[in-house]
């Protein structure tokens, strides 16, 4: 049996009062007078030994004993007794409330939401909150936000609850328990209180301070969404677009497609649990359209969660790539004048170069020169060139020697499926003495390929525009007689057309918005879907970037009170559509499992005692006030 | 034995309801009827004088009574001598003897009869009684006492109709005062009256003392003793509840109780039992005792309760 504590113990004192209540109860009764005939019976009746039982003297003073048993009541309830629950005691208690789109799943029958039910558990808490205690809420979704101080203000807390609402994103765990280990070095944090339904990575990273009371939220019902929405160009204009649908639970329904409101078709997918379809449509696109996919379960199956079951997909004009290439490197011109859908400039390699060439747009610049990096586009590639702001930390001027490869990033988009073992460079391409790897990142640059002494190629993304520096001219190498130089060629070209959005695009995800280039230094205002607006600046490069984007939907960018543009962002995420469940959180030195029981919480029972106080004021006001004598 | 009717000075109802009211205290009807009934004691305790009450002494009236044998020494008139004719035994006749019987009536006048009509209620009877016993040709003496240490207030060795008028004047002029319990009112009676009869006592016996001194000294002042106790209605059955202060209206003391609706079955357990002590108390003496209620209108006592438990006839 868990004796109650209490809170405010000191208080106790307050029972002095007794004495002088005692004191001037007998002091100041006053009985109604009562002339009788004779005192002779009463007298005798009241020398009878069972008037002078201990009961009966109880009764004689049941005004003293009730006022007295107001005032216990009344000192009780001040020192703020509690009942103390199963859980550790804490005085200050962060409440991670999950919010991810998997929190909107709902139930079959109640049609509540997972959000819904953990904002009753926390109500709970936060009702039966004890008078020492402070509660912080932080919401948890892509990332982490503080919603209130530590407050024992229950009015501020219950508010916050009720303007939490579902983030069309995936949880991460972990940053939430970064904000609250932040928390923790101003206030002592015991135990943080976590209540989700467990739609998160099983394993992260994070070194525990605090212990964790993990909520879990029981499973809603069966879901299906869309996880996967692209496009790759096919022959112009079409386009081959998929769909992957995954469910989980045993599901079947159709999935349609619409192109500009016009709807293009209909698929049906059936599934079981953990399963996914792919589904195909062809789709035909000379300009930019709007593709819009939504899917539908048939009736009789239940569908749990709504933010996945459309997805949004904007096509870019069908056209070639543009690729700018110095004429001065004709292994490269050679490699992409039979590469389909490539569009050459200058198109003849003896021709010079003249100004309207190099002053037009282009989704792909292959130059020896670093001059051409103002040749407007999306991707560079330099070959030979040793960017200004590391040529510090290499040996300079480079000198004749024998390197080869040591190790490159083999998932890397330029690298990728390339053997460079055996490829020879003449060149010595030395980093200086007391030059990290960490320098060149510090520059902006990530090393994808190392040599001997040195890097050999250097990756850097500046806003929309991704640039690669061959340090080595590969001229000066074994690699133009490998079979990886068109690999790699190819890579380039296939980094262009993914950076210019011409042969494959993929729906954008929720979290945060795409980049989109606009006037620089500009505010605009972006509207959710919701209605809800954010203003935002452009960066002074004129990228707009960073925007975040919650709500599954379209986004319209405003420049004053007209539509710049729009961008529409869609769930796509197998964790979220899956409504998989953690038991258990792996840390990095512990695991956490989801506790079996309900969350049982120290229960203040001032406001009982308050109440039976009251109660037994009333029964003293009607014994007081009742006729004495009828 | 007292004769139940008197022989020619009895009112009619029809007579005496077109009069003006002889007293305050009784209707005239109600005094017409109290005039023909007479008072019945257990024992005969009678004076020497003569009277209507028959001496169990036999005597010398000419009520025939019973025979016995002639003994030496008996008055040879009394000698039956038809009986001795027949039988040539001689056999003395005897008579009943009748003398006078002394009522001897005590008001309780202390404060204490004051409340619910109660003394009202007692000098009504103490009215009726006395006109039985002058109506009956018996002495009366009336008492009533009130202040402890003084001598009561009393009209004594009153006989005849004449004497009506003298004991409505007494009856009527008492008030209600004093704190003498009713056994000190007794002794005090006792120090002045002579004579044998009964003594009738219309108290409300709520007193601290103890009664049974008293009623000895009554027994052995040969007075057959009629206990009336006269409670006003919330004394019998008092409707009170929670913390009251009880004021004591002979003496000004006061009694706190608490919860006084809790200890009515009690107070209940107590008034019972005092009316069972008095009564023992009685009867060992030889007398009577009767518990009335002030609420009760006298012809109610009179003629139905008395009435049926024998007192009166």
């Amino acid at each position: 049996m868990n004796w109650p504590g209490f809170s405010a113990i000191a208080n106790a004192w307050w029972l002095l009062l007794l004495i002088p209540l005692i004191i001037f109860y007998f002091l100041k009764l006053r009985r109604p007078r009562v002339e009788i005939a004779s005192l002779a019976l009463w007298q005798s009746v009241v020398n009878d030994q069972r008037v002078n039982s201990p009961f009966q003297k109880f009764r004689r003073n049941i005004l003293l004993w009730l006022q007295m048993a107001l005032l216990i009541l009344l000192v009780l309830a001040a020192m703020q007794p509690f009942f103390v629950g199963g859980s550790a005691r804490s005085r200050y208690l962060p409440i991670l409330v999950d919010c991810s789109a998997s929190m909107a799943a709902t139930d079959v029958e109640s049609g509540n939401s997972r959000l819904d039910l953990a904002k009753e558990r926390v109500r709970e808490v936060v009702e039966n909150l004890l008078p020492d205690q402070r509660v912080s809420l932080i919401a948890m979704h892509s990332t982490a936000q503080r919603l209130t101080e530590f407050t024992d203000n229950k009015r501020i807390l219950l508010d916050a609850l009720d303007q939490l609402t579902i983030r069309d994103v995936p949880s991460r765990l972990e940053d939430a328990l970064r904000m609250t280990q932040a928390l923790a070095r101003t206030v002592p944090v015991e135990s943080v209180l976590v209540y989700s339904d467990g739609n998160f990575p099983q394993r992260v990273s994070f070194d525990l301070p605090f212990e964790i009371n993990y909520q879990q939220l029981p499973p809603a019902g069966s879901n299906a969404g869309i996880t996967a929405f692209n496009a790759r160009q096919a022959e112009p204009p079409n386009w081959d677009v998929f769909l992957r649908v995954e469910a989980s639970a045993a599901l079947l329904g159709t999935v349609g497609l619409w192109q500009d409101g016009q709807r293009l078709g209909t698929a049906t997918f059936v599934l079981d649990a953990g399963q996914s379809q792919r589904i195909t449509f062809d789709v035909e696109s000379e300009i930019s359209s709007r593709l819009e996919a939504k899917l539908e379960v048939d009736e009789g199956s239940f569908d749990s969660l709504a933010a996945d079951n459309v997805a949004f997909l904007d096509l870019p004009t069908a056209r070639p790539l543009r690729a700018y290439v110095d004429p001065e490197l004709k292994n490269y011109r050679h490699a992409l004048r039979t590469a389909e859908n490539v569009e050459l400039f200058p198109a003849n390699d003896d021709r010079a170069v003249d100004s309207d060439v190099r002053s037009a747009a282009y989704d792909l610049v292959i130059s020896s020169k670093l001059d051409d990096r103002g040749i407007d586009a999306v991707t560079r590639l330099f070959i030979g060139a040793i960017p200004e702001d590391v040529s510090s930390l290499i040996v300079t001027p480079v000198v004749t020697g024998l390197t080869e490869f040591i190790d490159w990033d083999r998932s890397a988009a330029l690298l990728q499926h390339m053997q460079l073992r055996d490829v020879q460079i003449s060149e010595d391409i030395t980093k200086q003495d007391d030059v990290e790897d960490a320098n060149f990142e510090a520059a902006g640059y990530s090393i994808l390929a190392h040599g001997n002494n040195g890097p050999l190629l250097l990756e850097r993304r500046t806003g929309a525009t991704i640039e690669y520096f061959n340090l080595f001219h590969t001229e000066n190498s074994t690699l133009p007689y490998r079979i990886a130089f068109p690999i790699f060629v190819s890579n380039a070209v296939q980094i262009a057309r993914q950076e210019a959005g011409i042969s494959e695009v993929r729906a954008s995800k929720t979290s945060v918005l795409p980049s989109r280039e606009v006037a620089a230094d500009t505010e605009y205002r972006v509207v959710a879907p919701s209605g809800e607006s954010e203003t935002v600046r452009s960066g002074k490069d004129g990228i707009l970037n960073g925007v975040a984007a919650f709500e599954s939907g379209r986004h319209r960018i405003m420049d004053g009170g007209s539509e710049l543009t729009s961008i529409a962002v869609s769930l796509l995420d197998s964790a979220e559509t899956s409504l998989a469940s953690v038991e258990q959180i792996q840390f990095d030195e512990l695991s956490v499992e989801a506790a079996d029981e309900l969350l049982d919480t120290d229960r203040p029972l001032w406001s009982t005692l308050a109440a039976i106080a009251f109660i037994v004021l009333l029964a003293e006001w009607w014994f007081f006030q009742r006729p004495a004598v009828s | 034995m007292l004769r139940p009717f008197s022989r020619c000075r009895a009112f009619s109802m029809e007579q005496t309801s077109s009069k003006p009211r002889l007293t305050g205290l009784l209707s005239n009807e109600t005094l017409a009827r109290v005039e023909r009934m007479r008072l019945v004691p257990n024992r005969r305790r009678t004076n020497r004088a003569q009277g209507e009450h028959l001496s169990g002494k036999g005597g010398t009236s000419i009520e025939f009574s019973d025979y016995r044998d002639y003994v030496a020494g008996d008055d040879i008139r009394r000698v039956d001598w038809n009986i001795f004719a027949r039988l040539q035994r001689p056999y003395l006749k005897l008579y009943s003897h009748e003398e006078e019987m002394h009522v001897t009536v005590l008001v309780d006048a202390s404060s204490s009869m004051r409340s619910e009509e109660k003394f009202d209620r007692a000098k009504q009877l103490a009215a009726a009684f006395s006109i039985m016993g002058l109506m009956g040709g018996e002495r009366v003496s009336v008492f009533a006492c009130n202040h402890s240490g003084g001598g009561p207030e009393m009209e004594t060795r009153m006989a005849g109709r004449v004497s009506t008028r003298r004991v409505f004047r007494f009856l009527e002029n008492l008030e209600p005062s004093g704190d003498v319990p009713v056994e000190h009112a007794i002794e005090s009676m006792l120090r002045l009256h002579h004579g044998r009869g009964i003594a009738i006592v219309l108290s409300d016996f709520l007193t601290f003392g103890d009664v049974s001194r008293s009623f000895n000294l009554l027994y052995s002042a040969r007075l057959e003793l009629f206990a009336l106790q006269l409670l006003g209605p919330t004394e019998i059955d008092p409707e009170i509840t929670g913390d009251v202060r009880f004021v004591d209206s002979e003496t000004g003391d006061a009694l706190d109780i608490s919860s006084a609706g809790e200890l009515l079955g009690l107070y209940h357990e107590h008034r019972l039992g005092l009316e069972q002590y008095l009564g023992e108390q009685s009867r060992k003496r030889a007398g009577r005792f009767v518990s009335l209620s002030s609420g009760d209108s006298v012809e109610r006592i009179l003629f139905e309760t008395l009435l049926r438990q024998g007192w009166v006839q």
